[in-house]
């Protein structure tokens, strides 16, 4: 999982200076591309001891007050306010802990975070500590799903290898994932750790009923992306994207093309796709496209597979379509 | 114990997904004539106003209300800005009532506009995902905006420690009644960003997951628009009102609480939303309000999450905790039921123009007391990182 840290902002985040027009009952509306962007040499001050120990030493830092001998993690402050602000002390805990609460799993990320998502968020209490510490949450097995990680898993604090004094350099992955040594050892690092890579699933063989299987679905198909490709609201939802999906079923393949509010569908296999997906059953994705369940949620339930996880984007573009031409009949 | 605070005219603009015809300069002066033109009075006639503005992200300025107070007419008279994360609106109405409530003026304009979506992410060519990024610097800046904070997952990080602690509650299928339930009440609010978007309890199960256990059709949408509401002290209120013809809707309990924003041993409570329970209590207990189950008849809501919404309601005390799909297995909030809640269709179908979203809670709820011809609302503003903030108002129609 590695991290561009090359820029404080990605060149992909930041739009060229610029304007457009929107119409709206007759009129014209001036909109300028534009920001508001501060830089930062952000002060650590006495969280320093705690960064620091984790990007240099691999060892996670507490805070004890010397009065009541709460122990929080992480040392978020250097007196306790419910002893009438008595001093703490610096302790280090233990690297291993259990789920304070079932984490939640975010699939729709904020800009920031696109890159990143699926990922879980949630609140481990180390052996050693009173206070549950924020936490990134991965599985090894793949994508993250409900029931992974729940209240009480016990998980194991994971170190990046290039790691630069943020919370970042750090996630927990469930401890059942690892063997009895990578628990044990202080300051377990991701490169140690055997990562399920996404394997594309084989094909069964085909049958005649499954030839005939896909022609269906894939005719249905091609009407309900006529249908977007004429609905306004589903054309602004592809606005300025554009993507060639290659998807393979069991009874054949063929290639989505998005391309900035145009959507397609073709009986080709383009060779170089921007991503592929892969469902046995045709009418996965076409459930999805025709308002019948989303397709985001058959991604994470197994059901499809799609070869890059930051085409969730993508995933999400097609479900707001088919919600959009669903939301249009109505009015 | 101050001088009686109520409502003397209420106005919201528009709630829409984005107002391209409008700068948040205009839909605050939008909402302003609004009000004014509702309470029969000249923008002269009102002593200080309170704004609240949640985001200076969103409206690109950090200090957005200084051009408004002119704009409104309100040049060389107090002026205040109120931010407070989801719960500005509420407690901008908190701020003010307690103003009037010292005697420290005898009108004032209680002003939240946000224009959210001019926020753009070059990236996916959306607006969403900058929207919740620009809320992302909400959160601690040292542990948790790094790595992937949002609204969503603060939230659903509490609503998943409440099913820890009561796992039969807050069905899917009882929180997408809900959400349906709530775009049928939308149709008659016609200020409503989702007016016509009437979904069924299957499409609410069927849409996809946002955050889990989040579901898109479960979630508020995010908003521009402006919401105003003018408060007088008690006999400057009774002389407005003989005058508009308009009945005052007194402001008679206010409470608020902000929890910890941390978790574990002596901090928050993750199954909790004690800032709810504080919240609606010191509330209650300001309007002498003993039982709120037999007092309460209607309730707006901040519904930033449907599961959020149960728990809330169970925090108020007017359904038990660990049983809040009473609410509709018994009925509770079902049409014709014991309460009222989210008649204007929440924020949830209404849209959530953050500052303004809590001030055209208090103008439904004043227009339903009126309307419905009952007594007492509750109004509540929920918000920052795992629930942390909350104020709750009572407003009593004579």
């Amino acid at each position: 999982m590695p991290m561009d840290k090359e820029k404080v902002i990605p060149s992909k985040y930041i739009p060229e200076v610029g304007s457009h027009i929107e119409t709206i009952n007759g009129k014209d509306y001036l909109i300028t591309n534009d920001a508001m962007y501060t830089f930062y040499q952000r002060t650590k001050g006495e969280f320093s001891p705690f960064f620091l120990a984790i990007r240099d030493e691999k060892r996670l830092l507490g805070c004890k007050c010397s009065k009541c001998s709460l122990v929080r993690v992480p040392p978020f402050l250097t007196h306790c306010p419910d002893c009438n602000f008595a001093p703490t002390e610096l302790i280090e805990v233990e690297q291993v802990g259990i789920m304070n609460t079932t984490p939640p799993i975010t699939y729709f990320a904020t800009s920031l975070f696109q890159d990143m998502a699926p990922y879980g968020r949630g609140r481990v209490i180390f052996r050693g500590a009173d206070t549950a510490m924020s936490v990134n949450l991965y599985t090894t097995t793949g994508i993250l799903v409900p029931g992974i990680i729940k209240k009480g898993t016990e998980v194991k604090l994971v170190f990046r290898d290039e790691r630069i004094g943020e919370m970042t350099d750090v996630f927990c992955v469930p401890t059942a994932e690892l063997s009895q040594e990578q628990i044990n050892k202080k300051g377990l690092q991701e490169s140690e750790i055997d990562w399920e890579s996404p394997v594309e699933p084989e094909m069964p063989d085909v049958t005649a009923e499954d030839s005939s299987r896909y022609r269906d679905a894939l005719e249905e198909m091609k009407t309900i992306i006529e249908q977007m490709n004429r609905n306004e609201r589903a054309k602004k939802d592809i606005a300025g994207w554009k993507r060639g999906i290659l998807v393979k079923t069991k009874g054949g393949a063929f290639t989505i093309f998005i391309d900035d509010g145009d959507i397609r569908v073709e009986e080709v296999q383009v060779s170089s796709p921007d991503f592929i997906m892969v469902c046995e059953d045709p009418r996965t994705l076409l459930d999805g496209l025709a308002y019948r369940g989303a397709i985001t949620d058959s991604v994470i339930n197994k059901k499809l597979w799609i070869s890059k996880n930051t085409e969730f984007n993508t995933i999400f573009k097609l479900d707001r379509m088919a919600r959009s031409v669903a939301r249009s009949k109505k009015t | 114990m101050g001088k009686r605070v109520g409502i003397i005219g209420a106005g919201v603009t528009p709630f829409k997904g984005t107002w391209r015809e409008k700068t948040y300069y205009e839909l605050a002066q939008m909402a302003a004539r609004e009000a004014v033109k509702d309470a029969q009075i000249d923008i002269h006639d009102v002593d200080a106003a309170f704004y609240g503005i949640y985001n200076d992200i969103f409206e690109r300025a950090a200090i957005p209300e200084h051009a408004i107070h002119g704009l409104l007419g309100m040049q060389n008279k107090f002026g205040i800005r109120i931010t407070n994360g989801g719960a500005t609106g509420a407690y901008t109405m908190s701020a003010a009532h307690a103003y009037l409530a010292a005697g420290r003026f005898k009108t004032a304009l209680v002003l939240g506009v946000e224009k959210a979506t001019d926020c753009f992410d070059f990236s996916s060519m959306s607006a969403t995902p900058e929207v919740i990024k620009s809320i992302g610097w909400s959160a601690d800046s040292f542990f948790e905006q790094g790595i992937g904070w949002s609204a969503s997952d603060s939230y659903a990080e509490v609503v998943l420690g409440y099913m820890d602690e009561y796992p039969g509650d807050l069905k899917p299928e009882v929180t997408a009644q809900i959400s349906s339930q709530l775009s049928q009440q939308v149709r008659s609010n016609p200020y409503a960003q989702r007016q016509f978007d009437q979904v069924t309890p299957e499409e609410v199960m069927n849409s996809r997951l946002v955050a889990y256990p989040f579901k898109e059709l479960e979630i508020c949408v995010y908003t521009e628009g402006a919401a105003a509401v003018i408060f007088a002290e008690e006999e400057t209120a009774k002389a407005i009102s003989r005058n508009s013809g308009k009945p005052v809707v007194w402001i008679t309990g206010v409470g608020e609480a902000n929890e910890h924003s941390f978790a574990g041993k002596n901090q928050k409570v993750m199954s909790r939303i004690m800032s709810d329970y504080y919240g609606s209590h010191r509330a209650y207990e300001m309007a002498g309000i003993k039982d709120p189950k037999e007092a309460i008849d209607i309730v707006e809501l901040h519904d930033a999450f449907v599961h959020q919404l149960e728990i809330s309601m169970a925090e108020f005390g007017l359904v038990p905790l660990g049983k809040a799909d009473a609410l509709i297995e018994e009925g509770l909030m079902t049409p014709g039921g014991q309460y009222v809640v989210n008649p204007c269709g929440g924020l949830i179908y209404c849209g959530h123009a953050v500052g303004a979203s809590n001030i055209m809670s208090a103008w439904s709820a004043r227009n339903e007391l009126i309307k419905r011809k009952l007594k007492t609302a509750l109004v509540h503003g929920t918000g920052s990182t795992v629930a942390q903030y909350t104020t709750c108002l009572i407003l009593e129609h004579a």
